[in-house]
């Protein structure tokens, strides 16, 4: 199969052969129909993010179903499937307490001393995020997907994969908005404008989106913004506090910088909580005011929106397709696999929403 | 003998041990993959010289700022 490998660090990753193992008991061969490219692949593409090379990445995908393991009962070929880099084991202590996102089991892939799934001419290509989806197929195991309505469109169920369930996810699941809240969201990239969009439907009174970009500004509007901050102002913390007459209740931080996140602690009311989904870079400290703790204001991480995905997915694909969630503005372009150095470099302009690999059929 | 302590940056699973003790290592060599959050992290030496002890076995958790390894300095 064809698949984009990624050999140096930012440098382009090259189309090449790539060979894939047959799947294990537990795994699924997948033949990916759509694959977003996202702005994680970025941190891992730059650096920002170490990851074993070479790798191929890409993790954020919906497709059909070609092959099962022997002892997989869950699916079947011809299947729709959304896939998740969140795959549980479904029986550790994280599992068990309802936390899937944060299991660290690692047996959903296979050991060292096991034949990789990815190879290229007998050399091991590391698997991204145990998905791997810039590539032509995909050897995951069967709690790394999740089945799908085949009514639901295959590029706009590639983004539940990753942007939607982090966004929607830390709106429902890490902070608990309740209907009325007041929520502030800076960064309208997709995971941003998935959190403006979770905040609307969870019943957000004012959901004030804050981007650098008037164009991703309006973009946040058309999924439930109700104000919209341009933060090249340089007060984008003054301009919240202002116009929510002392803070917001949620705040989210979809970027990954110190300075935001900060940010997003500093717009807060009494009470209130930040919650960073942003891929800060390793070794990075944020620096907060002590004091503030003494108004209750809190601040927490959010790893791929708390997801229980295989519950969280086909909700969102409900929402998609009862028009609760806005997934069509998301996409603005449709891409072939030979594009991808492009899409990601479009993606670091920040101009654009998502561009979207379609796979041949 | 001088010697430097490679450190972890980030709390996981040791998953490969990618050299042994008396090896020779470079700086930015690759000596130990770590899994964190079902990411394959690599753990690259910031010295160069020969390893005199590694500190961890594979299926190990690791914490940030743990010491992984001994180097013997050139």
């Amino acid at each position: 199969m064809k698949a984009a490998v990624l050999r140096e660090q930012n440098q382009p990753m090259e189309i090449e052969e790539v060979q894939i193992s047959k799947p294990g008991p537990r795994e699924v061969l997948v033949r990916p129909i759509a694959a977003g490219v996202c702005h994680s692949d970025l941190h891992f593409l730059d650096g920002s993010y170490p990851y074993m090379l070479p790798t191929i990445l890409g993790h954020e995908s919906a497709g059909v179903v070609e092959e099962v393991g022997k002892d997989v009962t869950y699916v079947k070929k011809g299947d729709h499937v959304i896939t998740c880099l969140s795959a549980f084991c479904g029986h550790c202590n994280k599992c068990l307490t309802g936390h899937l996102s944060l299991c660290q089991s690692p047996e959903v892939s296979r050991p060292p001393e096991v034949e990789s799934r990815l190879s290229i001419g007998g050399e091991t290509v590391h698997q991204f995020l145990n998905l791997s989806s810039f590539a032509e197929l995909m050897l995951i195991h069967e709690h790394a997907l999740v089945k799908v309505r085949e009514d639901m469109p295959m590029d706009r169920a590639a983004l539940i994969g990753c942007s939607t369930t982090t966004g929607v996810g830390a709106v429902f699941h890490t902070a608990g908005v309740e209907p009325g809240s007041i929520v502030a969201v800076i960064g309208c990239g997709g995971v941003g404008l998935a959190a403006i969009n979770g905040a609307a439907i969870a019943g957000a009174s004012m959901v004030i989106a804050v981007d650098m970009v008037d164009s991703k500004l309006e973009l946040a509007k058309a999924v439930g913004a109700t104000h919209t901050i341009n933060a090249r102002s340089g007060n984008a913390v003054g301009e919240v506090l202002e116009l929510t007459k002392g803070g917001c209740d949620y705040t989210f931080e979809a970027i990954g910088l110190k300075a935001t996140a900060e940010q997003a602690f500093q717009m807060l009311c009494s009470g209130g909580t930040a919650t960073i989904i942003g891929m800060i870079p390793v070794g990075t400290m944020v620096e907060l005011h002590g004091v503030d703790f003494l108004m209750e204001k809190k601040i927490q991480g959010s790893n791929m929106g708390s997801n229980r995905f295989r519950i969280d997915m086909p909700r969102f694909v409900d929402f998609y397709l009862n028009g609760k969630l806005h997934l069509d503005q998301m996409i603005s372009k449709h891409i072939k696999l030979a594009d991808v150095n492009t899409a990601l470099h479009a993606l670091k302009s920040g101009e654009e929403a998502r561009h979207v690999i379609m796979f041949d059929q | 003998m001088a010697t430097a302590r490679i450190k972890s940056e980030i709390t996981g699973t040791v998953w490969k041990v990618l050299l042994a003790e008396g090896d020779a290592i470079q700086v930015e060599s690759e000596l130990m993959i770590l899994e964190s959050m079902k990411m394959e992290i690599p753990v690259e030496s910031t010295v160069s010289g020969r390893i005199q002890t590694i500190l961890v076995a594979p299926g190990d958790a690791v914490d940030e700022d743990q010491d992984l390894a001994i180097i013997e300095l050139d």
